[in-house]
């Protein structure tokens, strides 16, 4: 059962959103007009408090893993540190829930004020998950070649996940009415650095995989050189989606949704996401 | 996913319905599961939409089915930015298999296509 942080105890579910929105802009930075960037974002800057008017069931192993997940988008990861991978997560979620993120073509760190004076990670990396986490369908393989070199892949894969992740949590919090997570004060602690022995160029990724390349779907192998990245993120696909090895099971269900009603609400979010694969 | 798994339980939907946002889609509670979608692919601030396609969704199909339907969405905003971020690829086998299915859903001119 999920517990809402706030204030609840009336009957009947659904809450009140004490937001008072404020859309006042900015068009100096290339957003639309009327949009004002977010100067420095503060996760616990982006949404107000909700008032729950009760509690909801929700999966153990939903909230389990995706807690996990949050969790450790502050704690030191394969390539980043802890501290740098909060000040990424916090970009991402910056990002993607602006009602007005600054366009594509326009780099955060091309804003003056934009981004921290004092960052951890490189710019380069806050312009990358910026871009990932809000514009994700209009990336070229070319911009991924310069963030490959401004940053290594191995790294720019972990960015990646980053995105992910906060997506993740963020979008279910979202939908299902419940207030959103704080990310947590950052873990000391140095990356992992650890790289598999096998990796090797791919034809259905950009991105180095595991081998032997292209044997499995490209979103199964998009991960597989940052092996803390892949379980964690198949990890969650199990617990919000379904379970792998249930995937060619066209019949399976949790009790909830069947599977058309599942791949339904799976391709409505591709499609606005205008996500082609 | 959608075409597969519809042929393979033998329902018979409408991609075109899908792919406008409205209509019949020819699934139990899919005008609350569509409607609860489309607000859901947003993740900003403005939640008057979400709140009160989530509502209809649970008052519908119940409260578990509306946690499930938010945690497949969840699931896509994940699924989306790791194919996107990575540049993943259909096989051009794949490609030709789904040609009705991108014909009917228009995403034949996503920039996201590779």
């Amino acid at each position: 059962m999920d517990v809402p942080d706030s204030d609840f105890g009336s009957d009947g579910w659904g809450f009140e959103s004490l937001r008072t929105h404020s859309k006042s802009c900015r068009a100096n930075a290339g957003a639309d007009p009327g949009c004002e960037p977010n100067a420095r974002f503060h996760a616990s800057d982006r949404w107000d408090r909700f008032r729950y008017r009760a509690f909801m069931d929700v999966r153990a192993d939903l909230l389990d893993v995706q807690r996990s997940a949050w969790d450790a988008l502050t704690r030191p990861g394969t390539w980043w540190t802890g501290p740098q991978r909060a000040e990424l997560a916090a970009t991402a979620l910056a990002a993607m829930t602006s009602a007005c993120p600054l366009p594509p073509w326009t780099a955060p760190s091309t804003i003056a004020g934009f981004l921290a004076d004092d960052l951890i990670a490189p710019a380069a990396a806050h312009d990358a998950i910026y871009r990932v986490a809000a514009h994700a369908a209009t990336l070229t393989e070319t911009w991924y070649e310069g963030m490959r070199v401004a940053l290594t892949d191995l790294a720019y894969v972990e960015l990646v996940a980053i995105a992910c992740n906060v997506a993740a949590v963020v979008a279910f919090r979202r939908a299902a009415g419940f207030e959103p997570w704080e990310l947590s004060p950052p873990f000391d602690g140095e990356p992992t650095r650890t790289v598999p022995p096998d990796l090797v160029d791919a034809e259905m990724n950009w991105v180095r995989v595991t081998a032997p390349a292209d044997e499995k779907a490209a979103v199964v192998q998009a991960f597989t050189s940052v092996p803390a990245e892949l379980d964690r993120l198949w990890t969650l696909a199990a617990a919000q989606y379904i379970p792998n090895l249930e995937m060619v099971d066209p019949l399976w269900t949790r009790g909830t949704l069947s599977r058309p009603q599942t791949e339904l609400v799976a391709a409505r979010i591709s499609q606005l996401r205008e996500c082609f694969y | 996913m959608l075409s597969w798994s519809s042929q393979q339980s033998e329902t018979e939907i409408d991609l075109a319905a899908l792919a406008r946002g409205s209509g019949d889609v020819g699934l139990p509670h899919a005008k609350e599961l569509l409607r609860f979608a489309t607000t859901a692919a947003r993740l900003d601030d403005d939640l008057t939409q979400m709140n009160e396609a989530r509502q209809a969704l649970s008052a519908a199909a119940g409260e578990a089915m509306m946690i499930d339907a938010a945690a497949v969405a969840a699931n896509f905003h994940m699924m989306t930015r790791l194919a996107d971020g990575t540049g993943a690829r259909f096989t051009p086998a794949r490609l030709e298999a789904s040609a009705s299915t991108i014909a009917i859903m228009g995403t034949a001119d996503m920039v996201s296509k590779r």
